[in-house]
């Protein structure tokens, strides 16, 4: 094999420090005991953590996300699931049809969603932002589900549903029984991707939340036009640990990486 | 006169050697296969007579030139890979003229020059046509053209005829041969079938764990094997030990068998064809294990106070059953003495 | 494989995506075209009239394409690196890429910020090393933001590259060698032909990336450098201008549609 060209490594460890040179930057800023965002920071200590904790409006913007986050993973499985096993067990006219549909979530930015739900569930119907919420992070994440747990299933024979209906089972219970368990890493790596593209959305959050109900993404955005400490560093720090973590464990329990 | 020459070669694959101090010499014209089993360094001596290895010892001379570090693009050595390697967004006419393009070979002559060489290899009206739309055997040909085309001074192939059916492998292996001798190509050759290596070459070299076994011509490899090795590799199914005038169990066994050597030999070895199978009282005594109906003839495995025999039985009709006793002829005069 | 469309299996996403997201979607598009009643582009005239938001067109297409042919140059012989490392480092190294794509948008902005802020490290590199006298403006300037989004956008294009590239024919790029071809023309002859998919879908996700972000520019550019999303947030929020707003959906949806089709055909 040839060896790898000088160039080409540069470029890559290029690539690589501009990718991931931001996360120490984030680390080190988070650790400062400044009063303002100083970067070399002039101390260090844990004070903007024990400030993080203090916030209201993060607190309780982020037990939302988690909620939000949570509600619409679900959902989003519940509605997707489904679809990935229709779309691989049947055959029908529309198949793609179909996929074009339920990508579109996908294409559309983001932005047009949250302000097009904004018109609908709460100018016109006066909803609770909550469920507005849930309802355009679900949608958002459907496209997800689908795809991720249909090239699970794809790698499913279909004939092992068949089987299990020639011994007795229900179309439902061959599922349940036999599809499932054998489809776990897929829903999880689903679950876990869903879960994170909730809980970073910004765009259909956007025009969704109002004082009282937010996101913590959203909080923060709306932190950094008025404040510039760098409690900000220390959760945006203690969010990258939280990912990594989330998708460590997933991983080290259910080996999704195989599935992305 | 030597045209390729080997000294001492060393090659690194990985972390472990793959080759270990090579000594090889190719003369003009020859055709020189390397034989012997998967891992035993005959890729690696290949690419790093390409270039696309570096040795880490040892020098490669060819046509009196110190090749060692000369960069792989400009060797002018023709390769022709195992898979082919046909640049799958090209037509079969693009994929042999790119050697010639990158040349910048004009076209009143690139052309004339392409279509001789697709012809030459009987693929002609196949000019437009993608490798995608080309069978095994045509791709493998295009391969060829493409390496061929350039006129290069030593044309190296890796295993070329493995990924196709065994009547093509046949037919395809008089082609390549026919294709040598007209155009008088130094050829180098990697195989791990020895009936392709026996049928292709004006010598063999059989490679083992990175060293040279035996290099000769295909008579002497067949009908002298070198080691016990080599012997064991070309088909000699029954070796033994030979010392104190007796032939001796492989493996360290008790087993032995008092026989005169026509000469001194640390190893005696026959074929299965060599070896008949007799009724009891005949030889060697023992008793069949299982019998293979082939065709021509029925091979027998014969357990023997000198372990499993190879032998044939003498008559197609009539034969030995599984349990049956008989006795096994091994004739000093026809085995192979090796060492 | 049954061929009835098994409707009870389709029928709560339909109903999802098809009432809860095209309708409202939609509708609001329709409105970009509604005057007083009936069709007409006069909203679309009257946007453009505003030289403001014709800069800010063309500055989020100037960014966006800048964006992409810097992240495509860096990523080609990144990822032609990345696909010879020895296969025990190569699951960290792809775990490493797909990581930022995972991690908040805002924390990885914010990192921007860190640097690019009156006393963040580039001003304190330059100021303590002399070059100037006193913190330069670097954020909220179009630099800013092409650098966030860049930032933002590299692992696509670096993971579809090596996409692409793992699914090269095996000994391709060795059989190009042996031809005579040297490393520049093994890549222009035989690699980039073979890998110009990969390159496509990477260039539309981050074109697209770009030109539909918002967290980015809204943190690094501000009220001054705005891309197409934030000045739809600006018209919806402060000037409560929703025919702007409903014109720059349709832009946004628009733009996206045509790279999209474009490069789908070009990679034909």
């Amino acid at each position: 094999m040839n060896p790898i060209s000088r160039p080409a490594l540069a470029m890559l460890i290029l690539a690589l420090t501009f990718l991931l040179g931001p996360f120490i930057v984030i680390f080190v800023a988070g650790f400062s005991a400044d009063e303002t965002l100083a970067f070399p920071p002039t101390s260090y200590g844990l004070r903007w953590f024990g400030y993080l904790f203090g916030v209201e409006a993060f607190q309780r913007s982020f037990v939302t996300s988690l909620v939000v986050g949570a509600g619409s993973t679900l959902a989003a499985l519940a509605f997707g699931v489904p679809v990935a096993y229709a779309l691989s067990r049947y055959d029908f006219r529309g198949k793609d049809a179909l996929r074009g549909l339920l990508t579109l979530p996908l294409v559309v930015p983001g932005i047009i969603v949250g302000l097009a739900l904004l018109d609908l569930m709460v100018l016109v119907y006066a909803l609770p932002v909550t469920l507005g919420l849930l309802i355009g992070h679900t949608t958002l994440l459907i496209p997800y589900t689908v795809r991720v747990v249909g090239s699970s299933l794809s790698n499913l024979r279909s004939d092992i549903d068949d089987a299990a209906i020639t011994l007795g089972a229900t179309r439902l219970q061959a599922f349940f029984k036999v599809v499932l368990p054998n489809i776990r890493g897929g829903v999880a790596a689903a679950a876990v991707l869903a879960f994170i593209t909730s809980f970073n959305q910004v765009p259909v959050s956007l025009f969704l939340t109002g004082p009282g109900v937010s996101t913590l993404p959203i909080e923060m955005m709306a932190y950094m036009e008025t404040s510039y400490d760098p409690s900000i560093a220390a959760l945006s720090t203690l969010l990258v640990l939280f990912t990594i973590a989330v998708v460590a464990a997933t991983e080290k329990l259910l080996g999704i990486s195989k599935y992305v | 006169m030597s045209y390729l020459r080997l000294e001492k070669l060393d090659v690194a694959y990985g972390r472990a050697a793959a080759v270990h101090g090579l000594d090889l010499v190719v003369g003009a014209g020859e055709l020189v296969s390397l034989l012997g089993p998967s891992g035993c360094g005959k890729t690696t001596t290949m690419r790093a007579i390409a270039g696309l290895l570096q040795p880490s010892g040892g020098r490669i001379v060819l046509d009196g030139q110190d090749i060692t570090t000369l960069p792989a693009h400009r060797r002018e050595m023709g390769l022709v890979f195992q898979s082919y390697a046909l640049f799958p967004h090209l037509s079969a006419f693009e994929n042999v003229a790119f050697g010639l393009r990158l040349r910048r070979l004009p076209a009143a002559e690139l052309q004339p020059r392409v279509a001789a060489a697709i012809a030459a290899v009987g693929l002609a009206g196949f000019e437009q046509r993608l490798p995608a739309k080309l069978s095994g055997g045509q791709q493998q040909r295009v391969a060829l053209a493409r390496a061929i085309v350039l006129r290069p001074r030593l044309l190296l192939l890796d295993e070329p005829l493995s990924n196709l059916d065994a009547k093509l492998r046949v037919q395809m292996r008089a082609e390549l041969r026919r294709i040598q001798r007209e155009l008088g190509i130094t050829m180098l050759y990697v195989t791990h079938d020895q009936d392709e290596a026996l049928s292709l070459s004006d010598r063999i070299v059989i490679m083992r764990e990175g060293r040279v076994e035996q290099d000769a011509a295909p008579e002497a490899v067949y009908h002298s094997p070198a080691t016990a090795f080599v012997a064991g590799f070309m088909g000699y199914d029954n070796l033994f030990e030979w010392r104190d005038g007796a032939l001796h169990a492989p493996d360290g066994a008790a087993g032995r068998w008092p026989l005169q050597l026509p000469g001194p030999a640390a190893h005696a070895a026959w074929r299965p064809e060599q070896v008949p199978v007799l009724a009891p009282g005949n030889g060697l005594a023992g008793r069949v294990l299982a019998r293979s109906y082939l065709g021509e003839r029925i091979e027998y495995l014969v357990e023997t106070e000198l372990g499993p025999v190879k032998g044939v039985g003498p008559d197609v009709a009539a034969g030995w059953r599984e349990g049956d006793a008989v006795s096994i002829a091994l004739d000093p005069a026809r085995a192979a003495l090796i060492g | 494989m049954r061929s009835r469309i098994p409707w009870w299996l389709l029928a709560p996403a339909l109903a999802l995506v098809g009432l809860l997201f095209v309708l409202p979607v939609a509708a609001l598009l329709a409105g970009a075209f509604k005057i007083d009643g009936h069709l007409g582009l006069a909203h679309f005239t009257a946007f453009f009239d505003e030289p403001l938001h014709t800069q800010v067109y063309w500055r989020t297409l100037r960014i966006a394409g800048l964006a992409t042919v810097v992240s495509a140059l860096v990523c080609y012989p990144a990822a032609m690196a990345m696909v010879k490392v020895p296969a025990r480092w190569r699951g960290l190294l792809t775990g490493l890429v797909i990581l930022p794509l995972m991690v908040s948008p805002i924390a990885r902005t914010y990192s921007w910020i860190v640097l690019l802020g009156r006393n963040g490290l580039a001003n304190s590199l330059l100021v303590g090393s002399g070059v100037f006298d006193e913190p330069a403006t670097l954020l909220f300037t179009e630099g800013a933001v092409f650098v966030g989004l860049l930032q933002l956008m590299m692992p696509l294009m670096l993971l579809s590259l090596v996409s692409a590239l793992e699914n090269l024919p095996p000994d391709v790029l060795a059989a190009a060698q042996t031809l005579g071809a040297n490393r520049w023309q093994s890549f222009a002859r035989v690699v980039l032909p073979l890998t110009q998919e990969g390159l496509i879908v990477g260039g539309t996700l981050v074109f697209t990336g770009c030109v539909t972000a918002f967290i980015t520019p809204a943190l690094l550019g501000g009220p001054k450098v705005l891309m197409l999303e934030t000045l739809l947030y600006q018209k919806v929020n402060v000037a409560s201008d929703m025919a702007a707003a409903s014109v720059i959906a349709v832009l946004l949806l628009l733009t996206t549609i045509v790279v999209n089709q474009v490069l789908k055909r070009v990679s034909r």
